[in-house]
């Protein structure tokens, strides 16, 4: 079969360069150039810039592909039987958007990694895991089988492993990557037993492969049972939910913040925490199809918002407050996909929270990462003692953010917060539409909470300090050890210099003017991104009771936090500390965090692993020690027959085999 | 007329040099020996084979590839039966079969 390049679909070449540069540049830096700094540097930023152009290239000249229809180049990767597992491309709108918002934030990260990262001594490492990173999640995006995403899922996870454990000298950092590592793994898990099931119920109406419009289609024309369907859809949702950080799996995001910030802010924020819900979406006409699957995701969601914005609130470190918000909108959007595929809506909705939250909440990340290099902590309070709002561009575009987060007019949060409310709107249930303005109430809270403190320093002799340290001795052991930690390490690693330079290195102020600049334009480019998503643009009707009550929440959440945290006389204990059995509650983390503990030990050690245990030593040990034993005793039992007379055995030997050759010869 | 080219003459010579080799594996004492005794039974073993390649099977090759089988074989089995022979020598500073008494039950 002759292979000649000018005959191929230049599309395919296209995405194929997408996806392989990335992979050509990690192994290309881990191989030959890790010594080398700025030469590693060089390898990844021409093979993160290339995939970015061809897929804004991709992106505004890629006709005629939609939602139904979908452009599939593939190839046949691997075919054993019937099954033909392809590997590919998927294009639609839906993978088009998508690539564009990961090539673009990853490509803005790895500038801003310029300057947050310089000096560290394992700068190419950092560079060659978010090439990883990058070529995994494009080849996630686009994949045009489920083998092929379940793969790139696995790699962005080991990429996310490599990326929080970065600095792996220090222990909670090593000990974050293993959390996220077997957390998600134990998602995945279901996630893989989902595929498995879903082949061999596919194999019955002759679909062969796992391709990602033949599971589609079957939500579409409803071929396969509604028991099948919810079987199968639920075991992916818990894929979902360990790449999403949904309840109870969620433990392990806060955790990850160990890693450098630029990488909370890509994978842990924008991008790869973003991939489950994008799989929801990539799925979703088959996810619809089944009412059941839907509903327990509507409420795994929502439990998610609520807990993790009321953990939010009280979380010190600036880092742990977005890591819970990150968690938070996560579930938003995985509530607003739920709802549209319960009252048989679009997935536009989720689908555009997630476009506007990637852009925001990198934002958001990116200054957090500003403040934590110069200041060298994550205590937002230190940050604020420190006179954090005299950085100014990382303060207004953190403001900017945040009040994008907290959903107010005009920046894209309020948006994509609006749709996915009115996606809840349309529920039978008010019970979810209220539960998801509590949530918006709460972001508002604690968003602005850290945007007043950081905005409003007090001297140190204000009241306000006393709260704060009587709390950091309430707090002493939960998260408040996680701020301290880090700040050593980024004393340890080079960041030494921050007294020196007073105002943002452009590398770092770069980003995020343009983040601030996607944040302010992506709320008015909605009907447009709906058009190119759906072919088609919905009049959207205005719920004027629900655009109150969603803006009076977001503005209510900014009031209760002026009151507590932001006016002159605010002595920055919250409204919460008026019920401390509550605020307990939500410091310690529901008890999420124990309840893990206590399920590891009773139920993984304490019961699967005393099982194996015992089986490992009474059957596996066992069984070889009594093989062993009972060749020695059997040994020992015939040695009588070892007289020592070599030849006498010799000579019994000789004949006994001449019996019975004269046995053989003549006895018949 | 006595015809001595016929296949008993052979099998007859091969029947002597089995039992020469089996008296000699049997009787001395000389680990060596007992070695250039099991030889003459291996040599036994390949004129059966060559006898009855040459007067009864229809393809000529087939005895001579497995006489030459044996040669190879009877190689091998020489150079470890003398490496133990040595090894027996190194530990018992002797190479009498009666006096590897080790393994006696």
């Amino acid at each position: 079969m002759g292979f000649n390049i000018g005959s191929v679909d230049p599309l395919f070449l296209a995405c194929f360069a997408i996806v392989a540069l990335p992979a050509l540049a990690f192994g290309t830096i881990m191989i030959f150039t890790w010594r080398r700094d700025n030469l590693s540097l060089g390898i990844s930023l021409t093979c993160s810039t290339i995939p970015l152009i061809l897929a804004w290239w991709l992106f505004f000249t890629v006709k005629g592909a939609t939602l139904a229809e979908p452009i599939i180049l593939q190839v046949n990767w691997m075919v054993s039987d019937a099954v033909v597992v392809p590997f590919g491309f998927h294009l639609d709108p839906v993978s088009l958007l998508m690539l564009v918002i990961v090539a673009t934030i990853s490509w803005l990260i790895q500038i801003y990694s310029i300057g947050y990262m310089e000096g560290d001594p394992g700068f190419a490492r950092y560079y060659a895991d978010l090439s990883l990173f990058g070529m995994a999640m494009l080849s996630l995006v686009s994949a045009s089988g489920m083998v092929q995403l379940f793969i790139s899922w696995e790699l962005v996870g080991l990429a996310s492993y490599l990326l929080i454990g970065f600095w792996y000298e220090k222990f909670s950092a090593s000990e974050a990557g293993k959390k996220a590592f077997v957390v998600t793994r134990f998602g995945d898990i279901g996630f893989y037993m989902g595929l498995v099931f879903l082949l061999y119920f596919m194999k019955d109406i002759s679909l062969f492969g796992l391709g990602i419009a033949d599971i589609n289609n079957i939500g579409l024309t409803q071929k396969l049972t509604e028991a099948q369907i919810t079987l199968c859809a639920l075991l992916i949702f818990c894929g979902v939910a360990g790449k999403s950080a949904q309840f109870p799996i969620h433990v392990w995001l806060p955790d990850a913040m160990e890693g450098p910030t630029p990488v909370s802010a890509l994978l842990h924020s924008a991008t790869m925490v973003a991939a489950g819900v994008y799989l929801m979406t990539r799925l979703f006409p088959f996810f619809a199809a089944s009412a059941t699957a839907m509903a327990v995701v509507l409420a795994i969601s929502t439990i998610t918002l609520i807990l993790s914005s009321t953990i939010g609130m009280v979380a010190r470190d600036i880092k742990q407050v977005w890591a819970y918000s990150t968690i938070s909108q996560l579930g938003f959007m995985a509530m607003g996909l739920a709802a549209a595929g319960l009252a048989h809506g679009t997935l536009f909705a989720g689908y555009y929270h997630l476009t506007t939250h990637a852009a925001f909440k990198a934002l958001l990340f990116l200054c957090a990462g500003v403040f934590i290099h110069h200041f060298g902590t994550n205590d937002f309070f230190v940050m604020s003692k420190d006179g954090g709002r005299k950085l100014m561009i990382p303060m207004v575009t953190v403001t900017i953010a945040a009040l994008a987060l907290a959903g107010i007019f005009p920046f894209s949060g309020f948006f994509s917060k609006e749709l996915v409310l009115a996606q809840l709107w349309h529920l039978d249930n008010k019970l979810w539409v209220g539960l998801g303005l509590f949530g918006a109430f709460l972001t508002a809270y604690y968003t602005f909470r850290v945007i007043f403190v950081l905005l409003f320093p007090r001297p140190d002799d204000h009241p306000a300090w006393q709260t704060y340290y009587v709390r950091e001795e309430v707090a002493g052991h939960g998260h408040g050890a996680h701020g301290h930690e880090e700040e050593e390490a980024h004393g340890s690693h080079g960041h030494g210099g921050h007294g020196d330079h007073h105002g943002v290195p452009w590398v770092m102020a770069f980003p995020l003017i343009v983040l601030a600049g996607f944040t302010l334009v992506l709320g008015f480019m909605q009907t447009r991104i709906e058009k190119f998503l759906l072919g088609e643009s919905h009049p959207h009707e205005l719920n004027y009771l629900l655009l109150v009550l969603a803006v009076g929440c977001a503005l209510g959440g900014i009031g209760m936090a002026w009151l507590d945290w932001g006016r002159a006389r605010a002595n920055w204990s919250g409204f919460l500390s008026k019920f401390p059995m509550l605020e307990n509650f939500f410091i310690q983390k529901w008890y999420m965090d124990h309840f893990w503990r206590w399920f590891l030990n009773t139920v993984i050690y304490g019961t699967f692993s005393r099982i194996f245990t015992y089986n490992d030593r009474r059957v596996v040990d066992g069984g070889v020690d009594a093989v062993a034993l009972g060749t020695i005793g059997s040994g020992r039992l015939l040695s009588f027959i070892q007289t020592a007379f070599l030849q006498l055995n010799l000579l019994f030997m000789v004949l006994v085999l001449a019996g019975v050759g004269i046995y053989l010869l003549m006895g018949r | 007329m006595l015809v001595f080219n016929q296949l008993e003459t052979y099998l007859y010579l091969a029947l002597i040099l089995f039992a020469i080799g089996l008296y000699g594996v049997l009787a001395r004492r000389n680990l060596i020996a007992v070695l250039i005794s099991v030889e003459l039974i291996l040599n036994a073993a390949m004129i059966n084979f060559m006898a009855f390649n040459r007067f009864v099977a229809p393809h000529p090759a087939v005895g001579q590839v497995i006489a030459l089988f044996i040669m190879a074989v009877a190689a091998a089995e020489a150079a470890i039966g003398l490496s133990i022979i040595i090894a027996v020598y190194r530990k018992l500073k002797a190479i009498n079969v009666e006096q590897a008494t080790e393994l006696r039950g």
